[in-house]
């Protein structure tokens, strides 16, 4: 048995605005466990980025409960969100969100130093991921300076520069051409072979490949939940 | 990690380089202003604290009270200096003072250098030797001071000792005073510093005045205004005990004519330069209202640049949002992004200081010069100023970045990286609309201000005085010594240019007024006023052109012998009509005469007083000036005879001369700063103003950029967008000037209060305020906006 990262147990989401109240979660219940590929899919607005933010510890549900390495989060603090965010988490966005005034050495660091990881050790660490993801002959540059599939290596590497137990991705080639896109997915894979948890949002089938498992939203609820065929066929 | 705090800072400041400049010269500019107020207000504040014994030392000042009139004034008779020293209440010093308006020093001629000649205006000062007991002028023992007892001394300061003798050892040397008076050097005292009301750089022996004044100042009669009376008390004393004792010792001493002089009281000596009854002897004084008042400018412009740097970091919010998201997500805590945020306002601040210091270096001049101050900025001599300036530094920073900081630092992470910021998240859209509300009233009040006093000062330039004081030259006659020039007055009027010549104790309006008793109508009392007298012979009435109501100008004559009375005299004495006035008796300083003609009322002091009953007669002893009419057409001609004929009657004594009308401007000196200063800092806070408007615009317009391409793409032009947003400031700016309004009428009002002679508020005044700004806010609000309307809209609709 597999140790679990994060379970969700009838995880609701409701947002209410003067008059309107729309559901964008209902009933999730989710187990991801230790070295999982999971992929969301579903239609736009079927609450995908919902879940991946509640899974991230960015949103809070309005109902349910949510587990995070056993223990119950669903209403910690953001005090304590910021901690297990810092400590165990990695993030992967689809339009990269890199801080333009940083170079690409720079933007890998920041994790690390709000781990207060000691500043020799930092350096090591992050020239190990930038040769990783290969873009270490790039360390000087700022992000505008680089294609979308470098920018998109940088926020991967930044993601799991801190050693994260759970790396959410949310559509993390929608801004690539189909190329770079396959380069980032192999870049998970071989994360996700070395050892790290991955949840991914996507809209494309062909990433979706790459996942152990894919779950399948609509209107806000799990519809199907399939192992991936290559996981299936082992 | 504060590298990298301090790195994100530096590069986003420089690739936001408008947005950089705009908060670096907005809060430059107000810590200029601030750090310039504070140079004034704390030079204003150190006026004669660097005493010793200060703390206890007072001036003896009189309430005087006759016919329902009271006032105070500081001028003492002689005598009561005699009664305090035989019946000393417990004072520790006693010490009377005589300042000198003007004085002429010669440098006796040596073997291989003729006589020199220095006029040194205000410059002498009449002092006993405890004078230098009592204030600390000069460090440590002065064991010259104690000849200072004898007649015939004098103490030099450090400068004019080596203007006079720059090659040899002053003390000993002989000084000659008015070309009447040899005095020897005794000693050499350092310069008095600028933040004395005590400006002299002579110190004669007081045992000398008498013989130099043209009055007795060890009489009852004589009441001078630079004639004071200092003194010490012993440490720990109750001063309100001592000033009964005062009272006590010296009214019963007082003749039954000066019964006026109805009670005394101690100023103490850090009034002296803040009691606008009183005179000094600087004839600077500088109310503790107009000091207040510039330290609140100060205050008010520090938080406008503020509230400027608030406008324009949260514009900036939504460009910093997707870092602050970031951020958050990466797991940094609230209280990193407020420290990171809080760290950047600092950056910025310190710049924006460090260009105030380079600001205040190179303007501090002309604001010396337009205030006649002599301020000086040096850190190395002035290490206060970086006390000053350091608790500026974090109170700004606080002040400027907390809201934006805790702003940013409360953003939600996932709206905050997806740029879907509402106005309820970049919380406060509608507090900045109140700030800049506050900065445009603020502007509107000082723009307000600016104009009321504007007026107000051409009000006193252009309102009849009663006479006309137009091409005249006034030359100062050498001490108690007119004769000699009024001989050559047939000589002066040979010259064509000089069209009229005549010889008085004071122009029309000065600051010399002489006031005396005198009896009228046979009466054996004096009357129970004093009458402001002219001492001026028979041509000053056609020279200054003063209408007779009734009568004629007095005979020439030398001494007291027919008198002209003004209208309000004539009203004072009960006599119904100037014609009725004409041959009443007055008697004035012992000699009778008989009143020949009444004049208009003109104006002797400031129009911030009342017209006086006055006397004009003549006396030929009392008169200290030459006033020429002459054709300004031949200005250089007119000028070359007076001194030609001036160096025949007085070689001895340094030509000197002043356009009246031009140092008229000086009895307003003081209001003409105030409307300097008005000027500059309104001009200022519209700058500044300005830029937190064009903060707010950025922010509006960055925040509406998906609304103005939607309205482009449902046909709206640039000028529909313009107007949209425009519409927003128009409002602003109203709202703006409904507080401005009444707060500037209540503040104007009380200023105007304090003069007899003033305008109605104009009510224009209010309207170019509004104007102006609306007008200024429009221009720097039309630029963005229709940079806004110009966009692509499908560019704009994209970022969504």
């Amino acid at each position: 048995m597999k140790n679990i990262v994060i379970q969700t147990t009838q995880l609701e989401k409701k947002y209410l605005t003067d008059t309107i109240e729309t559901t964008a979660l209902t009933g999730v219940d989710l187990q991801i466990a230790q070295s999982d590929f999971v992929a969301i899919m579903g239609p736009s607005g079927c609450g995908k980025s919902t879940l991946l933010n509640m899974l991230g510890l960015l949103d809070a549900p309005t109902a349910g409960n949510l587990y995070f390495l056993g223990e119950n989060v669903t209403k910690a603090p953001e005090r304590k969100r910021a901690n297990l965010r810092r400590q165990n988490l990695g993030f992967i966005f689809q339009s990269f969100n890199l801080i333009d005034e940083l170079t690409v050495q720079e933007n890998i660091e920041l994790p690390l130093f709000y781990q207060g990881v000691p500043k020799s050790e930092i350096k090591a660490r992050v020239q190990e991921v930038m040769q990783r993801v290969g873009i270490a002959h790039r360390h000087a540059y700022f992000p505008q300076q680089l294609s979308g599939g470098q920018q998109q290596r940088v926020a991967i590497a930044r993601a799991v520069v801190g050693k994260p137990r759970l790396i959410l991705a949310d559509e993390p080639t929608g801004n690539l051409d189909s190329q770079h896109g396959r380069e980032v997915m192999l870049l998970l894979s071989e994360l996700n072979a070395a050892g790290a948890t991955i949840v991914m949002v996507t809209h494309s089938p062909a990433d979706a490949e790459y996942a152990h498992r894919v779950i399948n939203l609509f209107d806000g609820q799990v519809v199907t939940e399939r192992m991936a065929p290559a996981v299936a066929a082992i | 990690m504060l590298k990298t705090y301090f790195l994100t800072a530096i590069r986003m400041l420089l690739r936001n380089r408008s947005y950089s400049f705009l908060n670096i010269m907005g809060l430059a500019l107000g810590i200029t202003c601030s750090l310039l107020l504070f140079l004034v207000v704390r030079f204003e504040l150190s006026f004669d604290n660097f005493h010793e014994k200060g703390d206890r030392t007072y001036r003896l000042a009189i309430r005087h009270e006759a016919d329902g009139n009271s006032g105070v004034m500081a001028s003492i008779p002689g005598p009561i200096t005699d009664i305090l020293r035989q019946n000393n209440p417990g004072l520790e010093i006693i010490t009377q003072v005589f300042g000198e308006q003007d004085g002429q020093i010669t440098v006796p001629a040596t073997a291989n250098k003729p006589a020199r000649h220095y006029r040194e205006p205000g410059a002498l000062g009449f002092v006993e030797s405890d004078f230098f007991r009592m204030f600390s002028f000069g460090k440590g023992n002065l064991p010259f001071i104690e000849r200072l007892q004898e007649p015939h001394t004098l103490i030099l300061t450090q400068q004019l000792a080596t203007k006079y003798f720059p090659d040899k050892e002053p003390v000993g040397q002989v000084l000659r005073l008015n070309n009447q008076l040899d005095l020897e050097v005794i000693g050499v005292i350092p310069d008095v510093p600028d933040n004395t009301d005590f400006p002299f750089k002579l110190f004669v022996s007081y045992a000398s005045a008498n013989e130099l004044s043209p009055y007795e100042i060890s009489e009852w009669g004589t009441v001078l205004s630079n004639q004071n009376l200092y003194v010490t008390l012993p440490a720990g004393a109750d001063y309100k005990e001592i000033e009964a004792s005062i009272n006590r010792i010296v009214l019963p001493h007082i003749p039954k004519k000066h019964q006026d002089l109805k009670s005394f009281f101690l100023q103490p000596l850090h009034d002296v330069h803040h009691n606008e009854e009183l005179f000094n002897y600087s004839m600077r004084v500088v109310p503790m209202e107009v000091i207040w008042a510039m330290a609140l400018i100060g205050i008010i412009l520090l938080l406008t640049a503020c509230i400027n740097f608030i406008n324009l970091a949260t514009g900036q919010a939504i460009k910093r949002s997707k870092e602050v998201g970031m951020r958050k997500v990466l797991g940094c805590s609230y209280r990193q992004i407020i420290l990171q945020f809080l760290g950047e306002t600092f950056l910025i601040t310190f710049a924006a200081t460090l260009l105030s210091v380079i600001l205040t270096e190179i303007s501090l001049p002309y604001l010396n010069q337009l205030l006649e101050l002599k301020l000086t900025f040096s850190f190395v001599r002035d290490p206060l100023l970086l006390v000053f300036l350091g608790p500026l530094l974090v109170l700004v920073t606080l002040i400027a970045g907390l809201y934006p900081a805790y702003m940013l630092a409360g953003l939600q992470p996932i709206a905050a990286l997806k740029n879907r910021l509402n106005t309820q998240q970049v919380a406060g859209l509608s507090l900045r609309r109140v700030l800049v509300v506050l900065q445009f009233t603020i502007c509107q009040v000082l723009i307000i201000c600016t104009l009321v006093v504007g007026e107000q000062m051409a009000y006193f330039r252009n309102k009849p005085l009663g006479f006309n004081k137009e091409s005249v030259v006034l030359l100062r006659l050498p001490a108690g010594n007119a004769t000699k020039l009024v001989s050559y007055k047939a000589n002066l009027l040979k010259e064509p240019a000089i069209q009229k010549v005549s010889f008085t104790m004071a122009p029309p309006t000065s600051i010399i007024i002489a006031e005396n008793g005198f009896k009228f109508n046979g009466s054996s009392e004096p009357m129970p006023f004093r009458s402001h007298t002219k001492f001026a012979n028979e041509a000053y009435f056609n020279l200054f052109d003063i209408p007779f109501v009734a009568g004629r100008a007095f005979t020439a004559s030398d001494t007291i012998k027919e008198f002209v009375i003004n209208e309000t005299m004539r009203r004072k004495l009960a006599i119904p009509t100037a014609q009725e006035a004409l041959g009443y008796k007055l008697n004035m300083a012992g000699k009778d005469g008989i009143i020949v003609g009444v004049v208009q009322d003109f104006h002797q002091s400031s129009l911030h007083h009342e017209l006086p009953p006055a006397i004009i007669t003549s006396q030929l002893s009392a008169y200290y000036y030459m006033a020429a009419k002459i054709d300004m057409n031949q200005k250089e001609a007119a000028i070359r005879h007076l001194e030609n004929i001036w160096n025949k009657a007085y070689s001895d004594d340094v030509f000197n001369y002043e356009f009246y009308d031009e140092t008229f401007e000086l009895f307003y000196r003081e209001e003409v700063r105030q409307q300097t200063l008005f000027k500059i800092f309104a001009f200022i806070a519209i700058v500044i103003g300005c830029l937190g408007l064009y903060g707010l615009i950025s922010f509006m317009v960055a925040q509406r950029t998906k609304e103005v391409g939607v309205r482009k793409v449902l046909g709206a032009s640039a000028l529909d967008i313009t107007i949209l947003f425009s519409k927003e400031f128009v409002k602003l700016v109203l709202v703006a000037f409904l507080f401005a309004c009444p707060i500037a009428y209540y503040l104007m009002q009380k200023w105007l209060e304090d003069f007899t002679y003033r305008i109605d508020i104009p009510y224009v005044a209010f309207l170019i305020a509004g104007i102006v700004t609306l007008s200024v806010a429009l221009i720097t609000m039309s630029s963005k906006a229709i940079q806004a309307a110009l966009a692509d809209p499908v560019q704009s609709l994209k970022t969504e």
